[in-house]
């Protein structure tokens, strides 16, 4: 079983990122949850996405202890960090999160920004990175994923943020 | 028959999603509600799937319009729904009355936050227990029904309509914000595949002439469908079997009454559904439901590793009850834990079914939280 949490604040696409994590779980017959709590607010509150993935019968509800913690934002990192467990993998925005815990990451909105041309798909290059570092589903999963969730008409431009997240995390 | 999700595989979605497929996999095409967290999303699939399966999905001015549109749907023939949380599922209380005592065959999802009032909107709770067995006033008999994970709110959303045609009665399906919100791979299945009950309706005109008459002894009436050449009268009063007002004769009263429970209790066998997890050798029970009996599974494993005999009763079903089945538990075990999020509903009716061959302690959760499995192991160990 591996629970991972994906911790940033509201806009960022927080919930999506664990909404297509998960499915891409699901493709590969994996039982998986996904659960999400966001502040009311629908830009900068903090926002937080659990996700479980498990072969055996799933019965865990809430992440106790995260195997993976990816904290996109301050507020995410300051909120979510106690979660992770000891010996966990700590991945960070590297341009907006400081971490006094041992870390990998790259700077995600920056890489957005610049090599994608938009910095709406932050979360995409984020999860491109967090699926090459863990391994915890196979990238022809969560491109179909991808492919399914977003909106009509973003896809590729959804698929390329996911591609480059992901070499840089095989460099 | 084309349906506007896809079927015969498995998908990624929340439990409030799986219970609308599910709802419309079941038959159901009429649809009435407005609009609750964390209810609201079984509304905002109905809207967009019920048009395009020829049904109709209906903002009404509130609950109580909600729940009265879903009784007349009916009694037209249709497979008919609501949903809400505690808030409306409160004002729904006195027409849930009028479905158990006009025998109209309807599905009630709750999905429970924390309460009471307005309460904790966007988190979970099991404060509704009681009330969706004993909310609406007078005698009378209900079928409550407990999904933990998104596939059971799937099949439990099937069964609930099933029963509810099968037994002429109101069915309240009752979730919870965790369930309802959480998505989790389940099983949609072949459309072909799925059992679906229809109600019984009248053979001959005479029995369309009384729509509440026990005609074949299992305790359920033939329905009359409005529209379809029958005049049935339909009231909340105390009816005889043509339905018409007969308020002051006792005997009249109690055969209606006897019947419209005992349709219930005395099939409980086919109605309670429940599940075991290393019970048979069990020392210490724990009895839980819905979510709250997810940490209770993970729970008994913890336990059982550390030598601990303990063992889960899953109740898939909460009314009817099971007391006798309780009463043999007890008898082997030297203690009950009932895990549930509340200050202690379904404990009540334990620790009446334990009749004190065993001692029965609550596992409280209130605030909006899921018991961790470590919140259960610390009061068993």
């Amino acid at each position: 079983m591996t629970q991972i949490r994906i911790a940033g604040f509201g806009g960022q696409g927080v919930i999506l990122a664990g909404v297509i994590l998960g499915e891409a779980a699901a493709i590969e017959g994996l039982n998986v949850l996904q659960t999400q709590d966001y502040g009311s607010q629908s830009r900068g509150g903090h926002s937080v996405a659990d996700v479980i993935i498990s072969r055996e019968p799933l019965y865990d509800v809430m992440v106790t202890k995260a195997d993976v913690l990816m904290a996109m934002s301050q507020i995410g990192y300051n909120g979510a960090i106690d979660s992770l467990r000891e010996g966990g993998t700590l991945i960070i925005d590297t341009d907006l999160v400081k971490s006094d815990r041992e870390f990998i990451g790259a700077p995600f909105t920056r890489l957005a920004e610049e090599k994608v041309g938009l910095a709406l798909t932050v979360n995409m290059v984020a999860l491109g990175y967090l699926v090459a570092k863990t391994g915890i589903v196979k990238k022809e999963s969560v491109e179909e994923a991808i492919r399914r969730r977003v909106p009509r008409g973003t896809e590729e431009i959804n698929l390329k943020a996911f591609r480059i997240g992901y070499e840089e995390g095989v460099k | 028959m084309r349906y506007p999700f896809s079927v015969g595989r498995s998908d990624f979605i929340q439990g409030d999603e799986a219970i609308a497929r599910a709802a419309i996999l079941a038959g159901c095409r009429f649809y009435a509600g407005y609009p609750i967290t964390p209810a609201s999303e079984i509304f905002e699939a109905m809207a967009l799937y019920m048009p395009l399966v020829d049904g109709v999905s209906i903002q009404m001015e509130d609950e109580l319009g909600s729940i009265a549109a879903v009784i007349g749907a009916s009694w037209t023939g249709a497979k008919a729904m609501t949903a809400t949380s505690g808030p409306g599922f409160s004002l729904m209380m006195e027409n849930l009355g009028y479905a158990v005592m006009t025998e109209t065959p309807m599905v009630v999802v709750d999905v429970q936050r924390g309460g009471p009032s307005t309460g904790q909107p966007t988190l979970a709770a099991q404060g509704d227990v009681m009330q969706a067995i004993w909310g609406t006033h007078g005698d009378h008999s209900i079928i409550v029904l407990t999904p933990a994970t998104v596939q059971e709110a799937f099949d439990m959303t099937i069964r609930a309509f099933n029963l509810a045609e099968k037994y002429r009665t109101p069915v309240v399906l009752l979730t919870d914000g965790e369930v309802g919100h959480m998505r989790e791979r389940v099983n949609i299945p072949d459309p072909d595949e799925i059992e679906r009950i229809y109600r019984k309706i009248p053979k001959s005109k005479e029995q369309g002439k009384y729509p509440f008459r026990d005609w074949d002894g299992d305790g359920v009436p033939p329905m009359p469908v409005f529209g379809r050449g029958y005049r049935a009268y339909i009231t909340g009063l105390t009816h005889d079997e043509r339905g018409k007002p007969k308020t002051v004769e006792a005997e009249i009263h109690e055969s209606l009454i006897r019947r419209i429970v005992d349709k219930i209790e005395k099939n409980k066998k086919d109605i309670i559904d429940y599940e075991t997890f290393d019970l048979d050798d069990a020392d210490v029970a724990i009895v839980s439901y819905g979510i709250a009996s997810r940490s209770a599974i993970r729970a008994v494993k913890i336990l059982r590793k550390e030598g601990i005999k303990a063992g889960l009763l899953k109740l898939n079903v909460v009314w009817p009850f099971d007391f006798e089945m309780i009463e043999r538990i007890a008898e082997r075990v030297n203690r009950i834990y009932v895990a549930e999020m509340n200050l202690g509903q379904v404990y009540h009716l334990v620790k009446e079914g334990a009749n004190g061959k065993a001692e029965v302690e609550l596992i409280p959760k209130i605030g909006g939280e899921v018991h961790t499995p470590k919140d259960i192991i610390e009061r068993v160990r």
